[in-house]
């Protein structure tokens, strides 16, 4: 597990030796920064010692550039995405804005269930959610890890609440309606085994996906092909 | 009046930002910048809408100079280069510096963090009234950084002008 490397390996970037290390995953490091005046987020993609070093260096640095890639092609759409400040390709890290006033939708669906609220009013929320990744996938951007967890719910200065869209890192560009369909075969996995009781609100978010894109009734057939077979494509035959 | 703001990925150096309007020697800076007898990179206020967006065109800067992949000859022209969403110079060079008959300048100074800044040398050559460097946005031109980013009314829905002209920044290299 590339989690063995622990502190000792702690970033290339000496002023992230002192920082705040909020996430650590397989993949990358997740720091909370300052940066130019400003409260950031910093992800690192740390070297795998598992894998072959150009081979590692090269995967690395693909997943950084579409990850800014893929914030970018989304917010051009109007789909809230952490704004990109600074990218550093010779140590892999993204500075982001740090998305303050916030909640994960897990976190809210979670405390809706546990303080005994309908699982009706959640439903603007998931209607919502449908809406925004059928967006995404108009702009042929798969997110490749969606959970209630990658979109937070932020609380505007108007009291408004937006939805956004975060962890780009295993994110790709595909107009497949194959890709769509695993995307929201990935969701709804995640989304019914961390909210249990919720296929309703799974229902509502589709029917709002498929309400909000022309190109929905393919991507939701291959979604019941995906079901059937799971996430990978069978190599038989 | 100028604003000072330290690197944190570079803690051996600042920044430096000061504006000046109603500017009356702007040829003359020019010919000064491209013979490198000014220590700072010249740029045109109506590009840029908060001290930030040059700040961070600054860190980019010293960046790619650290890491040995500056795409221009100097720091300085570096910076100018890290304003523009394209990655042609002399476009570059264009919108974002002055201009012989602009009346008005920013000047971005990089320098040694434990060294104030050389003011006074900048300062007496500029004829011009200085006024503070947070004031940028009074001099921006809206319409025309909106044009040359290409930020959609779309995009302006999920942010500021400002989010979209740093993310293009961030992301030129990678795009």
């Amino acid at each position: 597990m590339a989690e063995a490397d622990g502190v000792s390996v702690r970033s290339v970037l000496p002023c992230l030796r002192e920082a705040e290390l909020i996430k650590q995953g397989a993949e990358a490091r997740v720091y909370r920064v300052r940066f130019l005046g400003r409260s950031a987020i910093v992800k690192e993609r740390f070297p795998k010692r598992y894998r072959h070093p150009a081979l590692d260096e090269k995967l690395t640095r693909r997943r950084v550039a579409q990850e800014v890639r893929s914030i970018l092609r989304c917010r051009k759409a109007g789909i809230a995405a952490p704004v990109v400040y600074f990218v550093d390709l010779s140590s892999n890290c993204i500075f982001l804005e740090e998305i303050t006033e916030s909640i994960t939708t897990r976190e809210h669906i979670a405390a809706a269930r546990a303080s005994g609220r309908s699982v009706e009013s959640l439903h603007d929320l998931a209607e919502n959610m449908g809406r925004i990744l059928a967006k995404m996938h108009d702009e042929d951007v798969i997110h490749g890890d969606l959970t209630t967890s990658n979109m937070l719910l932020k609380t505007e200065s108007s009291g408004e609440l937006t939805l956004m869209l975060i962890d780009f890192g295993l994110s790709f560009v595909s107009a497949l309606p194959e890709d769509k369909g695993v995307d929201l075969y990935v969701l709804e996995k995640a989304f019914l085994s961390t909210h249990p009781n919720t296929e309703t609100l799974f229902q509502k978010l589709l029917h709002s996906y498929t309400g909000a894109s022309k190109k929905a009734p393919a991507v939701i057939k291959k979604l019941d092909e995906v079901r059937l077979r799971g996430r990978k494509r069978s190599m038989v035959g | 009046m100028h604003l000072t703001n330290s690197l944190e990925l570079f803690p051996e150096f600042a920044v430096t930002q000061l504006l000046f309007r109603d500017v009356k020697n702007c040829a003359e800076l020019r010919k000064m910048a491209m013979e490198g007898k000014i220590a700072g990179a010249l740029i045109n206020p109506a590009m840029v809408l908060d001290p930030f967006q040059t700040l961070l065109a600054a860190n980019k800067a010293v960046h790619v100079q650290k890491v040995g992949k500056m795409k221009t000859r100097s720091l300085y022209s570096e910076i100018i280069f890290s304003l523009s969403p394209t990655n042609n110079i002399s476009e570059a060079f264009k919108r974002f510096g002055i201009s012989d008959n602009d009346h008005a300048v920013l000047i971005v100074l990089v320098h040694n963090k434990e060294e104030e800044y050389n003011k006074d040398d900048v300062q007496s050559k500029v004829d011009g009234q200085q006024i503070p460097a947070d004031q940028m946005s009074s001099l921006s031109d809206f319409a025309k950084i909106k044009k040359l980013y290409k930020v959609s009314s779309q995009e302006e829905k999920c942010g500021s002008v400002l989010d979209a002209v740093i993310c293009r920044m961030a992301a030129k290299d990678v795009v």
